[in-house]
């Protein structure tokens, strides 16, 4: 029986050493999974409350602390009012430009960088200008911008065919006849950024209802990006994987659900120019658009009510009753205001405003994308050929969209630990399943799969890793579809109640960016005003 | 067949089974090592297992020769094996350092392992012939055989190369490719002659491997220190950089990184040239700055100064500035610099002290890194230059250690062009150091001063007024000849003309 008890004891060895290495590369990996407070915010769609067993008058309410919330508040801060309550669900204001901080570096929840502004954004300019982003003054011809803020270089990476690229347009390994659909896509973007309508408007402007309405374009918002790419004959794969790449990237949609105006837009919207930056560059921060939404907050503290659910607002003969949940105190509180502006997204306005009409009519027309978001901070990785670490990491053919890595804008030397900030849209399933199947995701099972997905790149990830925190975006942004830009729902949802009530929120901008949050609030806060002045 | 040749049989299919594992064991890890240590992994690979397998087949060629003791052979054949390959790695890594000859030892070990393993089968096969029927004893041996391989072809990228590292792999296989031929000497002790010896032989082997295999972290480390010239007399791992002394008869050496930063032999060069061009044009400087230069040589120079009364000096590393405040040779060689009462030693990143600084200094030495890498080239940047301008006063002057402008004419003027586009005025110098070659600096001035090089201190071992003079002078074949960008931190122009230029220069 030699050969048997030979063949058994090595196969032993194997069985056993297999466990010994699993085990090792299963070591538990610490971290936790957060939501963006589902569990509170669904209150709101699950629990009856009583009646407020408090009530207070104040002249403005903001109901949300995203950048439009914020950016109305500065407004109307700006404009003396003092008077102001801005209730938020979460612990801290800032909605998708959240960020965190650990013993290695600050680093973002959500969005994490903006363009070089378009020279026409006055207002948004000068709040650059506020920040110090940018450091020349109004009279300069061109603004300068803060070399520490524009995005150091190596940029941008792209691992593909079996080594890492400078840039994300795919081309190490990419035929010729390929290469050349790449360019001639490029060119009929640079065309689209030129372009102007019948009505002498850009083409493609921001904000985006500062577009022109001339159909030669308006018509893009008809189909989607994935059939404009077939008609124009783009049908490179490399092509067509790098737009499918930058349309989830800004907006968790793919290609072949996006309305090809609100694609173009992405190419064709970013004009701005500086005397040491570019359209094409970016400004960006350890924790993102967090930095930005940080200078907004900082003279509106005295307005935060954080984790507060507004319940429900009802028109009560000449004002408005707010009534929200204090989550800290779990009780019901009414707050009486002449003037309200929800800066949240429409699916919870709706329910506040307990609006049948309008919850059916957001259900038709909006598409919510769930996202997961995890920050990995990690030891020295392995790298494969090619340029260093950049700012943007991204994997050709990947589910996810790569990660940035978050100390990328620190100017001192000898980092050895890392804050990677891993982005992943849930666009596989429907938005419904999706955000189910997210919420039931273990942390083990998500850690997992970044492993599975970083260990391409780097072959040390499992042992480097010190800890992953999860963050789930069950409603992310609203998915710029075909008739989102140029159809007329965002007109009827954004239309003002009885002149007490505004909206404000990339929703109904039509894309969800930086600039058009700012402009949002800044619109809504504007209508306020007009409103206010007859009665202070 | 008695139960005892069975058993007979089954013991030399196992040492088949033991012999392939081995051999190819033994392939994959010169294949890898070839990579590591010479790149380029499809031709190493293909190279070495092409090697492989013809060696095998000029042993199965050889195994005709062999006609008496054949189960005497196959042991002795079994032990050469075992040495040879086990010892491999560690032999590869030594080796290393002497690359010319490294590639001959690889092939030659390639060969051997390959002609010993080629001769196993054949040898073990005729052995066997006897005793069982022929195709009976093709399919068994065979089957062990290549069983075997992918045995060796799974477990070493599975568990081998992560868990035990190659030099403890290949010793570990050597390690079981003796201690077999150890047991067949014992099992057929009645069999063979000078059966002791052979048994000797294995056992001194087997404790041979043993013993490399508990200190293979120190032929790692040995490996290290063959890769410099000299002798290593300190080195030291920091959160930063590797730092390595070495010493021959004639001087001492300092690698960072494995880059020479100094000899003893001709550093006064270096740093007369670095440090005199610009206090000799001060009048009366009392507050200076040293930004890296955590050797203290550069502030030996400075102390010649009698007006100086402060040197700061930043240094990222605090072992470096620890290393050469208290190492006897070292403090001997700064002539106690950094012990000196005028100097103040902080241990900070360069940038962000600067950044947060508010004092302004009449004279600034920059002595960094040259800009290899995106992390370094931060500090050559225009942001780095705006601050170190602000920390200027008007008439103060700072100097920049700028690489060489022989071996990389675009980097050194790049940093030229940097310095101007943040309004500073600059002066472009080199001078001949043996150790490093030509070598560039530039000194920047918020405002031009009136005496050039006036104060110079005497005596100087390579500074005079002549000499100066000639270090202002650029032959063509350190010009640039090109329009130069600027180094900003969203474009690291300088990182990337340096890799273009010195790797150029590397490659002869």
């Amino acid at each position: 029986m030699r050969r048997r008890s030979f063949i058994q004891s090595i196969a032993g060895l194997t069985v056993v050493s297999s466990v010994i290495a699993s085990c090792h590369r299963q070591r538990v990996i610490g971290g936790s999974v957060i939501g963006a407070s589902s569990h509170t915010g669904h209150l709101l769609r699950d629990k009856r409350f009583a009646a407020p067993v408090s009530t207070t008058e104040h002249a403005v309410v903001i109901v949300g602390g995203g950048i439009s919330g914020l950016s109305a508040a500065r407004h109307l801060h700006r404009q003396g009012i003092r008077d102001i309550v801005i209730l938020d669900l979460e612990k801290e204001m800032g909605g998708n430009a959240a960020c965190g901080k650990n013993d290695v570096s600050a680093y973002p929840w959500g969005a994490h960088y903006v363009p070089i502004p378009n020279n026409d954004l006055t207002e948004y300019i000068d709040f650059m200008r506020e920040c110090g982003v940018i450091t020349s003054d109004a009279a300069a011809a061109l603004p300068a911008y803060n070399d520490y803020y524009i995005c150091f270089d190596p940029e941008e990476r792209l691992y593909i065919n079996g080594q890492w690229q400078e840039g994300l347009i795919p081309h190490f390994g990419v035929p010729a006849p390929e290469k050349a659909q790449i360019q001639q896509f490029l060119d009929k973007m640079q065309a689209f950024r030129l372009a102007k309508g019948q009505d002498g408007k850009d083409a493609f402007a921001i904000p985006l209802d500062h577009s022109s309405k001339d159909p030669a374009f308006t018509q893009l918002d008809s189909l989607t990006m994935k059939q404009w790419l077939q008609q124009q004959g783009l049908t490179s794969p490399y092509l067509q994987w790098y737009v499918n790449y930058c349309t989830r990237d800004d907006y968790g949609t793919p290609y072949d659900q996006i309305s090809a105006w609100i694609g173009i837009h992405y190419f064709a919207s970013r004009k701005g120019k500086g005397s040491n930056a570019a359209h094409h560059d970016v400004l960006t921060w350890p924790e993102g658009n967090g930095w930005l939404a940080a200078h907004l907050k900082k003279e509106l503290q005295p307005y935060f009510r954080n984790e507060a659910l507004v319940a429900r607002i009802q028109q009560e003969n000449d004002t408005l009753a707010i009534d929200y949940f204090d989550v800290k105190e779990s009780r019901l509180k009414r707050i009486k205001a002449q003037q309200c502006i929800l800066a949240v997204p429409q699916f919870v306005a709706a329910r506040i405003l307990q609006d049948e009409a309008r919850i059916q009519k957001v259900h038709q027309h909006i598409q919510y994308a769930p996202w997961m978001v995890a920050n990995i901070t990690t030891k020295e990785l392995n790298e494969r050929t090619g340029p260093p670490l950049s700012w943007d990491n991204v994997i050709y053919d990947s589910p996810s969209l790569g990660y940035v890595e978050a100390t990328h804008q620190e100017i001192k030397q000898g980092i050895h630990r890392r804050n990677l900030t891993y982005y992943l849209p849930l666009t596989n399933h429907t938005p419904l399943e999706e955000r189910k199947a997210a919420l039931e995701r273990t942390h083990a099972e998500w850690v997992q799969l970044i492993v599975a997905d970083l260990e391409k790149v780097h072959s040390n990830i499992t042992d480097a890793i010190e800890e992953v925190n999860v963050m789930i975006w069950g409603h992310a942004m609203a998915k710029p579809v075909p008739g989102m830009a140029h159809g007329t729902i965002r007109q009827e949802l954004a239309a003002a109640v009885n002149d007490r009530l505004h909206f404000a929120h990339t929703d109904l901008a039509g894309n969800s960016i930086f600039e058009e949050a700012f402009y949002q609030g800044l619109s809504a806060a504007k209508k306020v005003m007009t409103h206010l002045s007859g009665n202070i | 067949m008695s139960k005892k040749e069975n058993g007979a049989q089954w013991l030399l299919l196992t040492a088949v089974f033991v012999i392939a594992t081995c051999g190819l064991i033994y392939e994959l890890v010169a294949g890898t090592l070839a990579s590591y240590l010479l790149g380029d992994s499809i031709t190493q690979f293909s190279t070495i297992i092409g090697v492989y397998l013809f060696s095998m087949g000029i042993g199965s060629f050889l195994s005709k020769y062999f006609n008496k003791n054949l189960l005497a052979w196959f042991i002795r054949i079994e032990l050469l094996v075992g040495m040879v390959g086990g010892f491999s790695s560690a032999l590869l890594f030594i080796v290393f350092p002497l690359a010319a000859s490294f590639r001959i030892i690889l092939y030659a070990i390639v060969l051997i392992t390959g002609v010993l393993v080629g001769l196993e089968i054949p040898l073990l096969m005729r052995i066997l012939e006897k005793k069982v029927a022929f195709k009976e004893l093709v399919s068994r041996v065979f089957t062990f055989d290549y069983i075997g391989a992918l045995l060796a072809s799974l477990i070493f990228p599975l568990l081998l190369v992560p868990h035990l590292g190659l030099i403890r792999t290949s010793l570990f296989f050597g390690i079981l490719n003796v201690g077999v031929g150890w047991y067949l000497a014992h099992h057929f002790s009645k069999e063979i002659k000078q059966v002791a010896m052979l048994k000797t032989a294995a056992i001194t082997l087997l404790l041979a491997q043993l013993v490399c295999f508990v200190f293979s972290e120190k032929i790692m480390s040995y490996s290290e220190t063959m890769t410099y010239d000299d002798n290593v007399v300190y080195s030291t791992s920091t959160p930063y950089q590797r730092i390595v002394l070495t010493k021959n008869k004639h001087e001492l050496r300092l690698f960072l990184n494995g880059n020479l930063q100094f000899s003893t032999a001709d550093e006064y060069r270096y740093h007369e040239a670095l440090v005199h061009p610009t206090f000799s044009s001060l009048d009366q400087p009392e507050q200076v700055l040293v930004l890296g230069g955590g050797d203290g040589l550069a502030v030996r120079e400075i102390l010649k100064y009698p007006s100086v009364k402060q040197v700061t000096l930043v240094d990222l590393d605090p072992a470096m500035t620890k290393l050469f405040s208290h190492q006897e040779m070292l403090v001997r060689l700064n002539d106690s610099s950094l012990l000196n009462s005028k100097v103040r030693v902080h241990n900070a990143d360069a940038f962000t002290w600067l950044r947060s600084n508010k004092t302004l200094f009449d004279a600034i030495v920059v002595d960094f890194p040259d800009p290899s890498n995106f992390s370094i080239g931060k500090l050559y940047s225009t942001s780095f230059y705006q601050l170190l301008k602000r920390a200027l006063r008007p008439d103060g002057i700072a100097v920049i250690q700028s690489t060489s402008p022989y071996v990389a004419p675009k980097s050194f003027w790049c940093v030229d062009t940097t310095l101007r586009a943040v309004g500073l005025h600059t002066i472009a110098y080199h001078n001949y150091v043996p150790s490093f070659g030509e070598w560039g600096y530039i000194m920047a001035t918020p405002e031009e001063p009136h005496h050039w090089f006036s104060h110079l201190p005497a005596p100087l071992k390579f500074l005079n007024p002549t000499t100066l003079q000639q270090m202002l002078t650029f032959p063509e074949d350190m010009k640039a000849h090109q329009l130069l960008d600027i180094n900003k931190l969203n474009n690291q122009a300088l990182v990337k003309y340096f890799e273009e230029e010195w790797g150029k220069y590397l490659e002869h």
